[in-house]
């Protein structure tokens, strides 16, 4: 599973970092830093709720 | 409040048939009631169009289009070429043209402020002050348990803790605090002479403090502010008091209201009520749903082109409302959207608004109101309304909730 990080879309709610920190990474001001991520089996859950919890949909998943 | 709706007050370019009747102030539900509920209220334009225009909706009695559903408010509050946050809210209460900074600036400005102010309330800035906002929310809740067996949530912990937790971040003491809750009381709420006068109070104080800091600073929010570069430029004395009024306008009622409605909310709900209490690990989710069900405030942005919204013949100038409630009572966005579930997973809600004016304040707001949740459930046995007594909610311009009296004896 990859997630498309859509930086420009990002306004810092750290949402996604809220549901799994471990996987989402915000910069100095709490932003997500730039650069698609690439989710390890184990992750794919928690990384799906913290993709789905972006309100403002800069968060896509694709298998 | 309420005024008659003449043809006159309608610009001319607004289609008849896209007119309602609707408006944050005036509907049914929003003037203050009793038990009033004004965020479920405001579900019944989802029985209409997307869009409409709504001839009186803000304080000042302005026409404005309002756009209904989440999906269409995500594409006005992240578009600020079009739709544009300069509006000098604050301002104009004096008959004055300033911005709240960087709340009504607009992108490429606004990003130099907003970089400047981020890091002093991000997520894991805010981590860092948590220890303090508890150990504000125990005390405050413990003096009330050892009082008695009931309380006025607003007067007696909402307020005191949201304005505790402002001072802490200015570096002021607490022994101003009443007088602070009724500067902001009487700027959000007040009358036509009492907010200017409250306006200016607050000014006074922001540059008087900005002016001391000036002269020696220390480590605190005003010292932070007079220092700091944007552009290579220190801030002007106009922008330091913009940045400084909205922190003080944005920080104060809308974290207490938003506590007040969630206890209001548990106390009239008993088994969510025992369920957070048994189960404490469950808060943080039902702050997001409690965020959602009961958000408080509308984003008004001013439209600086002429611009057709599916079929919404929207002029330059026009106000373009996207209120927080409605949104978050979208059909298409939530399932069941009239129904609070405390363990709703999906919940993209809009209570810090879309977009790059994204409420700046979000991150130390929800974890005053989770910790205000946990350490009030800890410390106060089963809670309900007492008896004899009626809350009362109203709209508006900022959503609230007053003389709600708890009782757990």
């Amino acid at each position: 599973m990859r997630i498309i990080v859509h930086r420009d879309k990002c306004q810092g709610h750290a949402r996604c970092w809220s549901m799994a920190p471990e996987i989402f990474t915000l910069d100095d001001e709490g932003y997500i830093v730039p650069g698609d991520l690439d989710i390890a089996p184990g992750d794919e859950k928690m990384a799906w709720r913290g993709a789905k919890s972006c309100p403002e949909r800069a968060l896509e998943i694709a298998e | 409040m309420a005024s008659v709706v003449t043809a006159s007050s309608i610009p001319a370019h607004v289609p008849p048939e896209m007119v309602r009747d609707f408006s944050l102030f005036t509907a049914p539900g929003m003037a203050p009631t009793p038990n009033g509920d004004p965020q479920a209220a405001t579900a019944c334009v989802h029985a209409g169009p997307p869009v409409f225009y709504s001839p009186m909706n803000t304080r000042d009695g302005k026409g404005t289009w309002v756009v209904t559903r989440a999906r269409d408010q995500r594409r006005v509050l992240q578009d600020p070429e079009t739709f544009s946050s300069h509006r000098s809210i604050f301002a104009s209460a004096l008959g004055e043209s300033w911005p709240m900074i960087p709340l009504e600036l607009d992108p490429p400005e606004h990003g130099a402020f907003r970089s400047l102010l981020n890091p002093l309330l991000s997520p894991k800035r805010v981590m860092a002050l948590e220890p303090a906002v508890r150990e504000r929310a125990a005390f405050l809740i413990d003096r009330i348990a050892a009082a008695g067996t009931d309380c006025d949530v607003m007067k007696a912990f909402a307020l005191p803790f949201a304005v505790n937790i402002f001072l802490r971040f200015l570096g002021l003491p607490d022994d101003r605090l009443e007088e602070f809750v009724s500067w902001a009381n009487n700027l959000l709420h007040g009358d036509n002479v009492q907010r200017p006068v409250a306006a200016r109070t607050i000014i006074a104080f922001i540059e008087d403090l900005a002016a001391q800091r000036r002269r020696q600073p220390v480590d605190d929010f005003m010292s932070f502010l007079v220092q700091a570069k944007v552009n290579d430029r220190s801030l002007t004395d106009l922008e330091v008091r913009g940045t400084g009024v909205l922190l003080f306008v944005a920080g104060l009622d809308t974290v207490a209201a938003a506590i007040g409605f969630d206890l209001a909310y548990l106390a009239r709900n008993p088994q969510d009520q025992k369920l957070l209490r048994d189960e404490p690990g469950r808060i943080v989710l039902a702050t997001e749903e409690l965020l959602r069900a009961y958000p408080t405030v509308q984003m008004i942005r001013v439209a600086t082109r002429d611009v057709d919204f599916d079929g919404a013949p929207i002029r330059k100038g026009d106000y373009v409302s996207c209120a927080t409630m409605i949104a978050n009572r979208d059909p298409e966005e939530f399932s069941n959207p009239d129904v609070v579930d405390l363990g709703r997973e999906d919940n993209r809600h809009t209570a810090f608004a879309y977009g790059p004016h994204r409420c700046l304040g979000s991150h130390l707001a929800r974890r005053e109101i989770v910790i205000g949740l946990e350490e009030w459930l800890k410390r106060i046995p089963a809670f309900g309304i007492k008896a004899g007594t009626a809350p009362i909610a109203y709209g508006g311009h900022v959503f609230g909730i007053e003389n709600l009296i708890l009782d757990w004896s």
